[in-house]
């Protein structure tokens, strides 16, 4: 008889994998503990930067998104969002607590967005020059006057 | 023979040798990581398809006309202020569930429930800012989904929504603006829509977990590992709201 027939229906359920947390989960008793502390005073520091990098954001938003080059202020708004999102990910989600091997299944699929992005973007920029430079454009305008 | 054994024993066994998970993650937070991460391609696609609607376009809404208002204070011209308020929500409720997940790891029950009340009311905050923000904006377009497609709605009704660097290209061609307008509004409402779709269910998971944390289920269990799922979902719907924050408020 295998071992695990002597087992309770909830210890098949969850408990057996409760072995399977990433290291950082384990071992863990006293929440008093300097470990502890650490680990919360770092969750504190990631929420002033995440605060300091949005009120930046919304700063420039607000009284430079007029007079600033449109790419210069795309790479400025897309730069610190994803600086938001990785401290997001590998902070408060512990990506950065897990396996290489897990981080990096978890992040490949998301190079798509790669070509993603610059496909669609590119095709609707394609799109805006030929109906800018089509005469039929004109004539639905006129027509609907 | 047994010497060999004793060697190959003494090094490292590889990961993907088999025995162990080469992951070293559950099965269930695994898959809610495999979850997110097809929720975050679908979510990719609405801000893409957004981008190149916007590409596609010769005039665009500007955010700083059309998210200018706040609750209560009149017709003062608050730029991003609100919107900035929902962030700030939303952002402290995710410590607040970091805060959750820690006191999970220690066990530590009394902790849990409260961290995971505050996250609920950040949550409930949140999605308040939304309603009033889906109401003020209805009454501004007449409607949520479909608005501006009459080709003889005046052009007052739309204008506003516009920079002052592009009114002349609006009022020379009144039509491709309404055009904008009615996609910046339908792919607005589809997105952040979708989004508090999630915000809500997410609510709705915390407030689950926090029942089954006040009963002891998890303490029964040995460990709060349900309590670090519904952080990941939760942490996602925040990620999702910097992407929607940059690409309609910012950009």
């Amino acid at each position: 008889m295998s071992a695990h027939h002597s087992n309770s229906i909830q210890h098949l359920y969850e408990g057996d994998q409760s072995k399977l947390y990433s290291g950082v989960m384990q071992h863990h008793t006293d929440v008093n503990s300097d470990e502890s502390k650490a680990q919360v005073k770092k969750i504190w520091k990631i929420f002033w930067i995440l605060l300091v990098i949005t009120v930046s954001e919304v700063i420039v938003g607000m009284f430079y998104s007029h007079n600033l080059n449109p790419a210069i202020k795309a790479f400025f708004f897309l730069g610190l969002t994803l600086l938001k999102a990785g401290y997001i990910v590998a902070v408060f989600m512990h990506l950065g607590d897990e396996f290489k091997g897990f981080i990096v299944t978890v992040l490949i699929p998301l190079v798509l967005f790669v070509w993603f992005i610059i496909a669609f973007l590119a095709d609707g920029g394609f799109w805006l020059r030929m109906n800018e430079s089509s005469p039929a454009r004109h004539t639905i305008e006129h027509v609907a006057k | 023979m047994s010497q060999t054994t004793v060697v190959t024993a003494a090094k490292e066994p590889s990961l993907w040798a088999g025995g162990r998970s080469p992951y070293n993650v559950s099965y269930g937070k695994m898959m809610t990581w495999f979850f997110l991460l097809s929720d975050a391609l679908t979510f990719g696609a609405f801000l893409i398809s957004y981008g190149t609607t916007r590409f596609f376009s010769a005039v665009w809404p500007d955010a700083n006309q059309v998210f200018k208002s706040f609750p209560f204070a009149g017709e003062h011209n608050l730029p991003l202020l609100f919107v900035s308020l929902m962030t700030f929500i939303l952002i402290m409720s995710s410590v607040t569930m970091v805060l959750a997940v820690h006191a999970g790891h220690y066990g530590d029950k009394k902790n849990v429930a409260k961290w995971l009340q505050w996250t609920i009311v950040g949550g409930i905050c949140f999605l308040s800012c939304q309603a009033w923000e889906w109401t003020h904006l209805h009454a501004e377009c007449g409607g949520l989904w479909g608005a501006f497609t009459d080709v003889n709605t005046p052009v007052d009704q739309f204008r506003h929504f516009f920079s002052e660097k592009s009114l002349p290209y609006v009022d020379a061609h009144p039509l491709v603006a309404m055009q904008s307008a009615h996609g910046f509004f339908n792919y607005f409402f589809t997105i952040t829509g979708f989004h508090g779709g999630h915000v809500t269910s997410g609510v709705i998971f915390n407030i689950l977990i926090l029942v089954n944390t006040v009963n002891g289920v998890y303490e029964r269990r040995g460990h709060y590992e349900m309590v670090e799922k519904v952080g990941l979902y939760w942490h996602f719907v925040d990620l999702v709201w910097v992407f929607v924050f940059t690409c309609f408020y910012l950009l």
